[in-house]
C-alpha cells in the first residue's frame, strides 16, 4: 500500500481541513487544488467526503508541473525591475 | 530514583476510562483499561481558515486569527497592484475599504489590530512611498510620513506604538535603516546590525525581533536581533535563511512561519514550517501548514493567534490556514 493518496480537491475555506484532519492524517496541498494525503483510514475518508477527485502520483506531479511552468512563464516575460523584486516559482516534485 | 508521589506530593491516579481533556490538564494519570500513562496537553495544528474574497500575494496584514486585517499586494497576474482590504472574523473574510494608493502596492508593513491597523511603505504603481496609513476598522486615513521611502520592514507594535526595521530602499536595496511610529509621526533610530529587506518581525515597539530577510542577489539571511527600545542585539540565528514568511507573538513567545526558504538562489524553495522562539532558541514545531507558502499575510500579538492569508508560490492562492489548539488526552512514552 502506498504511503500518500494523490489528488485534487476545491479547498472551500473553513474547516475544509481542521485542527482534527491535521492530526488525524499527513496532508499537504499543492497548486492545481493538489493534495496529497496520508494513505491511512481518516485520510481516506477525509478526502472522499471532500468530493476529492483520485490521481496517480504522475497524474498529480503533471497537474502541479503545468502550474509551475505556467507561473515561470510569467515571471520570465517580467521587465529586469519586476524579476528583482520576486523570485522565480521553482519546481515541486511532490512526496 | 525519585517517585512522582515525592515530587508532587500526590500519587498518580488510576482510572478505568480517561477524564474530559479539560479536566485532566496539567494532570497524569494511568488507564487501567488500556495500561497507559496519560495526560492532557494543548496539541496545535493548522486548520482551513475562510478563503479570501481576492487571492493575493505580497500583502500587508494586523490583527490575529480571529480578528484579522490584510491590505494591498497584488492579485494574479504579479505585478497587478491592488488596494483591497479585507477583515477576517474568524471565519470569513470581509471586504472594506481600500488602502489609499501609494500604499496600494506591494510590499506594505502592517501592525497593529484589526480595529486600529497601520501600514507603511510599498511599492506601488506609482513607484515607492515613505507614506503610512492608519485604519480605524471602517476607514483608512493618512498617516505620517516615514522618514525614508521604503517598502517590505520587519515590522511590529501597534498603531500608536510601531517600529519598521530594515528595508528595501530603491538604489542600495537592502538597508537597516529602521524607524518608530508613534501615532502621528517617524522617528529615525539605531539601525539593525544587518542590512536586509522582506524580514520577519514580531513583538512591540520597545521589544522586537527582527528576523530572516535578504540581501539580493543571493543571500537568504537567518540573522536574528532583537530590540530593546534603545539598541539591536544579534541573538541567535533562524535554522535555515527565511523571507517573506510572516512572524508573530513576542520576544520571549514568538514564532515565525512560511516564507521563502534556502537555497532560495536560483530556485525559491516555499516553507510550510512554524519556527518557534522562546527568547533564546529557536525550534522547528510539529506543526505545518497545509500548504507552502510565501508573500502572504499573517500576524498576531501572541505566537498562538496567527494566520496565514494568501500568498504563492506561483499563482497566489485565496486560501487562509488558522494556527489552533484544543486540550487532547496523549499517551505518555519514552521517547
Amino acid at each position: 500500500m502506498s504511503l500518500f493518496i494523490y489528488g485534487t480537491a476545491t479547498n472551500t475555506g473553513k474547516n475544509f481541513f481542521t485542527r482534527q484532519d491535521r492530526l488525524d492524517f499527513f496532508l499537504a496541498g499543492y497548486p492545481g487544488s493538489v493534495w496529497v494525503i496520508g494513505n491511512n483510514e481518516k485520510g481516506a475518508v477525509w478526502f472522499a467526503s471532500k468530493g476529492g477527485i483520485t490521481k496517480t502520483k504522475e497524474e498529480a506531479q503533471a497537474i502541479v508541473d503545468a502550474e509551475i511552468t505556467a507561473a515561470q512563464e510569467a515571471w520570465d516575460a517580467l521587465t529586469d525591475s519586476q524579476k528583482s523584486i520576486s523570485s522565480r516559482p521553482s519546481n515541486i516534485v511532490l512526496p | 530514583m525519585s517517585t512522582y508521589k515525592e515530587l508532587f506530593g500526590k500519587y498518580v491516579r488510576s482510572v478505568s476510562s480517561d477524564p474530559p481533556a479539560t479536566n485532566g490538564e496539567g494532570q497524569i494519570w494511568y488507564n487501567t483499561t488500556s495500561n497507559t500513562f496519560k495526560t492532557s496537553t494543548q496539541v496545535f495544528a493548522f486548520s482551513s481558515g475562510g478563503n479570501l474574497n481576492t487571492a493575493r500575494g505580497w500583502v500587508g496584514s494586523a490583527g490575529n486569527q480571529t480578528a484579522g486585517i490584510i491590505f494591498g499586494g497584488s492579485i494574479n497576474p504579479y505585478p497587478s497592484f491592488t488596494g483591497a482590504t479585507e477583515e477576517y472574523d474568524g471565519s470569513s473574510w470581509t471586504s472594506v475599504s481600500n488602502a489609499p494608493s501609494p500604499l496600494s502596492g506591494i510590499g506594505p508593513t502592517g501592525v497593529g489590530l484589526q480595529t486600529a491597523a497601520l501600514s507603511f511603505g510599498a511599492n506601488g504603481g506609482a513607484g515607492y512611498t515613505n507614506n503610512s496609513a492608519e485604519y480605524n476598522g471602517s476607514s483608512w486615513t493618512a498617516g505620517g510620513n516615514m522618514n525614508t521611502t521604503s517598502r517590505d520592514r520587519s515590522g511590529a507594535g501597534i498603531q500608536t506604538a510601531a517600529i519598521g526595521a530594515n528595508c528595501y530602499i530603491v538604489g542600495s536595496q537592502a538597508e537597516p535603516n529602521s524607524e518608530t511610529y508613534n501615532g502621528s509621526s517617524w522617528t529615525a533610530i539605531t539601525g539593525t546590525g544587518t542590512a536586509r529587506y522582506e524580514g520577519m518581525g514580531f513583538g512591540t515597539q520597545t521589544a522586537m525581533i527582527s528576523c530572516g530577510g535578504r540581501n539580493p542577489p543571493t543571500s537568504n539571511l537567518t540573522a536574528s536581533e532583537e530590540w530593546n527600545g534603545s539598541s539591536w542585539t544579534a541573538i541567535t540565528g533562524l535554522p535555515q535563511g527565511t523571507h517573506k514568511g510572516q512572524g508573530g507573538g513576542t520576544t520571549t513567545d514568538g514564532c515565525v512561519f512560511g516564507g521563502v526558504g534556502s537555497p532560495y538562489y536560483p530556485a525559491t524553495p516555499v516553507l510550510n514550517n512554524k519556527v518557534d522562539y522562546d527568547g533564546s532558541t529557536w525550534s522547528i514545531s510539529p506543526a505545518t501548514m497545509s500548504t507552502a507558502r510565501a508573500y502572504f499575510g499573517g500576524d498576531s500579538a501572541t505566537s498562538s493567534g496567527i494566520y496565514a492569508a494568501g500568498g504563492g508560490p506561483g499563482t497566489y492562492t485565496d486560501a487562509t490556514e488558522e494556527f489552533t489548539g484544543s486540550l487532547t488526552v496523549q499517551t505518555l512514552t519514552t521517547s
